[in-house]
C-alpha cells in the first residue's frame, strides 16, 4: 500500500511539480473526510493540470476530493473511498473583472473576502454572504450551493452565475455558459454542476454578475414573545410593498449563540435589512416600525455602522458559530414555502421537547429554515439522542411536503442516518448524468443524495 | 417518408377527430414558426392530459417516429419545428391553470397556459408572472420553459429559469418524472435548471410550478429621444457604469421607431435618431430617486429631451409600440431576420456601429430593436424572402454580425434560443469536448433522439459539412 501511495503521489508530482504534491501526516489530515485521509494533496496551478490529475485518476480509479478553502468538507455522506484531495487554493486568480459592465472572471481558489474587498474598491459587490467567510472559496461556494442572508432579495449563488469552465471526471476539459448577463446558447451545464458538491466536475473558472454597492443600508430588528409571532411580522413584510434585502427570524436559542447586542436572549428576533437610497431606506424604517407595532412587537431598533455588521456576519456565520459553540450539533436546512413554515417550526419545536435538544432556528424568510439539535459537548446521552430526533424530524418535515437535509453533523450520525431525503424518481436521471461526467465514479463518490 | 399509416390511425383513435390533423392543409400551418425555418410534420396531435402526452410518446416509440413539441409557435429558432417531420405534440388544449396559491407566489400550470394569461388570473391579487417576452399574448408558458425566455424585463427580474421551481415531464422513454418542487431549492442535482431551457430537447413538459411576483407599488416610463444613435447606446454604457439598474431598458432606432409610429401612433418622434424606453418600478420613493438619476444622465448623454408617460395609457403606448416592433417592420420590408446575440454592455456603442457596417457592404437595411440594458441585440435585416438570392446573403450578413458579437466576449442568443437557425454556429463559442459533453447530457434524456432531433447541436460535427471558419486572431471563445 505504502509503494502504491508513493506511486501515486510521484505520478502526480510529475504533472504538477513536486512543490505541489504533499503527503505529510498534517498536511493530509488537514483534508480529512468524514474519518477518510487521502494518500496525497495535490495542488494544481491550471484546468491543463487538473485535466492531467483526473485522467490519471480515471485510469487508475483513484477516488478525488475538489476542495477550496475546506470548510464544507463535513457537508454530504462519508465518500465510499478516498485517495487524493485536489487542493484549488492555488487558483486564486481574478481572470476578469470589468466593472462597466458589472461581470465578473475568477479562479475557484479565489477566497470570497479577497474578492469581496476587490469589488468594494468598485463600489461593487457580489450578493452572496457565505458563512467561513474568511476561509470560504468561490469554487467551494458554488459547488455546495452555498446559501445566505441575501437570498432574499438576490436569489441563491446559482442565480448569480452566468458561465463556468470545469474538467469532467474523464478528464475533459468543457465549459458552459458565458460572460454576459443574458444567455441561452447550449445546455446549462454549469445550472447543473452548481451544488453538486464536486460529484460530477472540477470547477475552474467561474463568471458572475456583480452589482452596485447601495448607498445606504440599514438593519431593524423586532421581538416577539412567540415564534408564530415573528412569523406573522415576516408574513407581513412579503405582502407589503417594502423590498427588504434580507427577512431573518431566529429564536432564543439562536440569539444566545450569536451573542449580538441587539438581539434579545429571550424573544424571538426577526432582523430586516433595507438598502438604497435615504428615503428608500426611510420608509422601510417608518413602516416596519409602524408593522411591528401593530403586531405588538415589544421591541423595535434600528441601527447601522458597525452594530448592523455585527447583527449580519452573525447571520451570515450560522452553521459556524454554532459549531463552534457545540460540536456535535446537527443542522437541518430545510426548504419550505412561507406558508408551511409556522407548522414546520412547531413540528421542530415538539421534536426537540420530546428528545430534550434545544434547537436553535433560524428562519431565512424567503423560503429556507434551518435548525441545528443542540447536544451540550459533555452530554453523551444527549448525542445519543441526536438520531432518533433527527429521524423524526425528517419524517415530520417530509410529512409537510419539504425534502430537508442535514447540513452539519458529526460523522457519528451519518452513520445511523442519512443525511440526505430519499431519492425522487428522477434519481435515475442523477444516476445517468452521473457516468455521463464522471464515468469511472472517482469524483467524490457516495456523498451525493441518493449514493451519487 | 411518409407516417405508418397504422400510426396516423392509432393517434386518430387515442386523440379523437378534435385531436389530430394530417390533411396537407393543416400541416402546413405547422411547417413554420416565428423564423425564417420550416419543417413540414406528418401529422399533429393535441393532448389533453398527461395519460395523452405518454401515450403519443410510447407510439411515437413503437414506430420510430421523431416528436416535437410546440406551443403557440412564436418562437424565433425553429425550435418547435419537424425538421425530420414526424408528429408535432402541440399543448394549445393543455392550458388549464391548476392552482394558484397567492400566500406562497406559487401558480401550477399546463404547459399551453399563454403567459399573459397567468398575470390576467392573478392581477387581482396584485401578483404577476415575470417573463415578458414581448409575444406574451399568445406564446405559451410551455414554450417560454422550453426556449428560456426573456423579455424586457428580464433586466431586473431574470429570465423564465429564475422564475421555475418545477416540472413534470413525459421523458422520450414515456417514463414520467417530477424534477424539482414549489420550494425555493431541492437537495440534489439542479434538474429543473437544467431542463428549463433545452429547447424540448430533453423531454415533453406537461406541468410547470412557477413564482409570481409581488406587483410593485410604483412605475414610471420614461422615454429618451435621442438625434444620435451613440449618443443613446452611450447612456446605456453609463446607466450601466453607473450601477443603475432599470426594470427595462428598451432601445428602438431611427429606422424601427419610424415603422413602429406609422403602426401604433406611441409617440416616438419620428425625426429622431433612437429612443430610450427605460421602465423603474419599486417603491415611491425608490421610483423617485431612479428616475431622476436616469434623466440626469439622459441629458448629460446628449437627449434631446426625456418624457415621462403621463398614465398607465401612455405607458401601455409606449410599451405597445416596443413590443409591436417587429411586426410593424412588416411596413417595410416583406420579410426580416432578426438577430439575438449578446454583448457585454461595454461593447454596445462599437458593435452598433459594425452592425450598420455590414448593413451597407450587403446592401440590406439592419433596424435595431432590442433590450439594451443587458445588451441583447436584435437586429433586423430586412428583405424579400421571395427572391430566392437574398436569403443566403442575410444568413452570411447575420454570422457576420453573430461572429462579431462572440468576439465582444458574447453570445449567439440571448433569449430566442438555438434551435435549427443557430445550432451550425455553436462552434463559435464551444469546442469539441463542450459539444460533445452535450451531446452526452441530451443522451441522458433523449439517447435515440427521437425528441425534437438535430437541434441546438451542430450537424456538420467532423463530417466535412457546414462548418464556421474559425476567427482570425479572435479571443479564446469565453466561457
Amino acid at each position: 500500500m505504502k509503494q502504491a501511495t508513493a506511486s501515486v503521489a510521484s505520478r502526480c508530482a510529475d504533472l504538477v511539480g513536486a512543490d505541489h504534491v504533499v503527503t505529510s501526516a498534517a498536511d493530509v489530515s488537514a483534508c480529512e473526510v468524514d474519518g477518510l485521509l487521502p494518500s496525497a494533496v495535490v495542488r494544481p496551478g491550471s484546468a491543463a493540470e487538473i485535466a492531467e490529475i483526473l485522467r490519471l485518476a480515471a485510469a487508475e480509479r483513484l477516488a478525488v476530493i475538489p476542495m477550496g478553502g475546506r470548510t464544507k468538507l463535513a457537508v454530504g455522506m462519508p465518500p465510499q473511498r478516498y485517495d487524493l484531495a485536489l487542493d484549488l487554493t492555488r487558483m486564486n486568480r481574478i481572470l476578469a473583472f470589468d466593472p462597466a459592465d458589472l461581470t465578473l472572471g475568477v479562479e475557484p481558489g479565489v477566497r470570497f473576502a479577497q474578492l469581496e474587498r476587490e469589488l468594494a474598491a468598485q463600489r461593487q459587490f457580489l450578493p452572496l454572504a457565505p458563512a467561513f467567510a474568511s476561509r470560504a472559496t468561490l469554487g467551494g461556494m458554488i459547488a455546495a450551493n452555498a446559501d445566505s442572508p441575501l437570498r432574499h432579495a438576490h436569489g441563491s449563488a446559482r442565480d448569480q452565475l452566468l458561465g463556468m469552465e470545469f474538467v469532467t471526471g474523464a478528464g475533459v476539459a468543457a465549459k458552459s455558459g458565458a460572460r454576459v448577463v443574458k444567455n441561452v446558447t447550449g445546455y446549462d451545464l454549469h445550472q447543473l454542476l452548481a451544488g453538486s458538491l464536486g460529484t460530477l466536475a472540477v470547477i475552474t473558472r467561474l463568471n458572475f454578475r456583480t452589482l452596485p454597492l447601495p448607498p445606504e443600508e440599514r438593519m431593524f430588528v423586532a421581538s416577539f414573545g412567540a415564534p408564530q409571532e415573528a412569523l406573522s411580522f415576516c408574513r407581513a413584510i412579503a405582502a407589503s410593498p417594502l423590498q427588504p434585502r434580507m427577512v431573518e427570524a431566529f429564536n432564543p436559542a439562536t440569539a444566545r449563540i450569536f451573542n449580538a447586542a441587539r438581539a434579545p436572549a429571550d424573544r424571538w428576533s426577526v432582523t430586516v435589512a433595507a438598502a438604497g437610497h435615504r428615503a428608500v431606506v426611510e420608509r422601510h424604517e417608518r413602516d416596519l416600525a409602524r408593522m411591528a407595532r401593530e403586531l405588538c412587537a415589544p421591541d423595535f431598533a434600528a441601527f447601522d455602522g458597525p452594530e448592523q455588521d455585527a447583527v449580519f456576519a452573525a447571520l451570515r456565520e450560522f452553521p459556524r458559530l454554532v459549531l463552534e459553540a457545540f460540536p456535535s450539533a446537527a443542522i437541518f436546512r430545510v426548504a419550505v414555502l412561507p406558508g408551511t413554515m409556522p407548522a414546520l417550526l412547531a413540528d421542530m419545536i415538539a421534536v426537540c421537547e420530546r428528545h430534550r435538544l434545544e434547537p436553535a432556528i433560524l428562519v431565512r424568510a424567503a423560503g429556507v429554515v434551518y435548525a441545528a439539535l443542540l447536544p451540550p459537548a459533555i452530554d453523551a446521552a444527549a448525542t445519543g439522542r441526536l438520531a432518533p430526533a433527527s429521524r423524526e424530524l425528517m419524517q415530520a418535515s417530509m410529512g409537510l411536503g419539504a425534502r430537508p437535509m442535514i447540513e452539519w453533523c458529526p460523522l457519528a450520525l451519518k452513520r445511523e442516518v442519512n443525511i440526505w431525503p430519499p431519492p425522487g424518481n428522477d434519481q435515475v436521471l442523477a444516476e445517468k448524468l452521473k457516468r455521463v461526467f464522471d464515468p469511472q465514479a472517482i469524483l467524490a463518490p457516495g456523498r451525493f443524495l441518493g449514493g451519487v | 417518408m411518409p407516417l405508418n399509416p397504422t400510426l396516423l390511425r392509432e393517434l386518430e383513435r387515442l386523440l379523437g377527430p378534435q385531436g389530430f390533423l394530417a390533411r396537407a392543409e393543416d400541416l402546413m400551418l405547422y411547417e413554420n414558426d416565428g423564423s425564417v425555418e420550416a419543417g413540414r410534420p406528418d401529422c399533429i396531435v393535441f393532448p389533453r392530459h398527461k395519460q395523452d402526452v405518454v401515450a403519443i410518446v410510447k407510439l411515437a416509440i413503437r414506430y420510430d417516429t421523431p416528436l416535437v413539441g410546440r406551443g403557440a409557435g412564436t418562437g424565433l429558432s425553429g425550435g418547435a419545428l419537424a425538421r425530420r417531420g414526424g408528429i408535432v405534440v402541440t399543448f394549445s388544449r393543455m392550458n388549464h391553470i391548476l392552482e394558484i396559491d397567492a400566500e406562497n407566489l406559487r401558480a401550477v400550470v399546463e404547459p399551453g397556459v399563454v403567459n399573459l394569461d397567468l398575470t390576467r388570473a392573478v392581477e387581482s391579487q396584485g401578483l404577476y408572472f415575470a417573463p415578458d417576452p414581448s409575444s406574451q399574448r399568445a406564446c405559451t408558458i410551455g414554450g417560454n420553459v422550453s426556449e428560456n425566455s426573456g423579455g424586457p424585463h428580464t433586466l431586473a427580474y431574470g429570465v423564465t429559469s429564475n422564475h421555475v421551481t418545477g416540472l413534470e415531464l413525459v421523458l422520450p422513454d414515456a417514463e414520467v418524472v417530477r424534477v424539482g418542487g414549489a420550494t425555493i431549492e431541492t437537495p440534489g442535482y439542479a434538474l429543473t435548471r437544467l431542463l428549463v431551457g433545452s429547447e424540448g430537447t430533453f423531454a415533453l413538459v406537461t406541468e410547470a410550478t412557477v413564482r409570481l411576483l409581488r406587483a410593485p407599488e410604483d412605475v414610471r416610463t420614461l422615454l429618451a429621444i435621442y438625434d444620435r444613435v451613440e449618443d443613446a447606446t452611450n447612456t446605456v454604457v453609463e446607466l450601466t457604469a453607473r450601477g443603475i439598474t432599470p426594470a427595462a431598458c428598451e432601445m428602438l432606432d431611427g429606422c424601427t421607431l419610424r415603422a413602429v409610429e406609422a403602426y401604433v401612433h406611441a409617440g416616438f418622434p419620428l425625426d429622431s435618431a433612437a429612443v430610450l424606453l427605460i421602465e423603474v418600478e419599486g417603491l415611491r420613493e425608490a421610483v423617485e430617486a431612479q428616475s431622476a438619476e436616469i434623466e440626469e444622465i439622459c441629458g448629460l448623454c446628449g437627449a434631446r429631451e426625456v418624457r415621462r408617460a403621463r398614465d398607465s395609457r401612455e405607458r401601455d403606448l409606449l410599451w405597445k409600440g416596443r413590443k409591436n416592433a417587429f411586426g410593424a417592420i412588416g411596413r417595410l420590408s416583406p420579410s426580416y431576420y432578426v438577430l439575438d446575440g449578446v454583448i457585454p454592455r461595454t461593447k454596445l456603442t462599437p458593435t452598433l456601429l459594425h452592425i450598420e457596417e455590414v448593413g451597407k457592404r450587403y446592401g440590406f437595411t439592419i433596424g435595431n430593436v432590442f433590450h439594451a440594458g443587458d445588451g441583447n441585440l436584435h437586429p433586423l435585416i430586412l428583405f424579400d424572402q421571395r427572391d430566392p438570392a437574398q436569403l443566403p446573403r442575410v444568413v452570411a450578413a447575420a454570422g457576420e454580425i453573430i461572429q462579431f458579437c462572440v468576439e465582444m466576449g458574447g453570445t449567439l442568443t440571448g433569449e430566442h434560443g438555438v434551435g435549427m437557425e443557430k445550432s451550425e454556429l455553436m462552434p463559435l463559442m464551444f469546442s469539441d469536448a463542450d459539444l460533445d459533453l452535450m451531446r452526452g447530457v441530451r443522451a441522458v434524456f433523449n439517447p435515440a433522439g427521437l425528441l425534437n432531433p438535430d437541434k441546438i447541436l451542430p450537424l456538420g460535427k467532423g463530417c466535412g459539412e457546414l462548418r464556421v471558419q474559425p476567427l482570425a486572431g479572435a479571443p479564446a471563445p469565453p466561457a
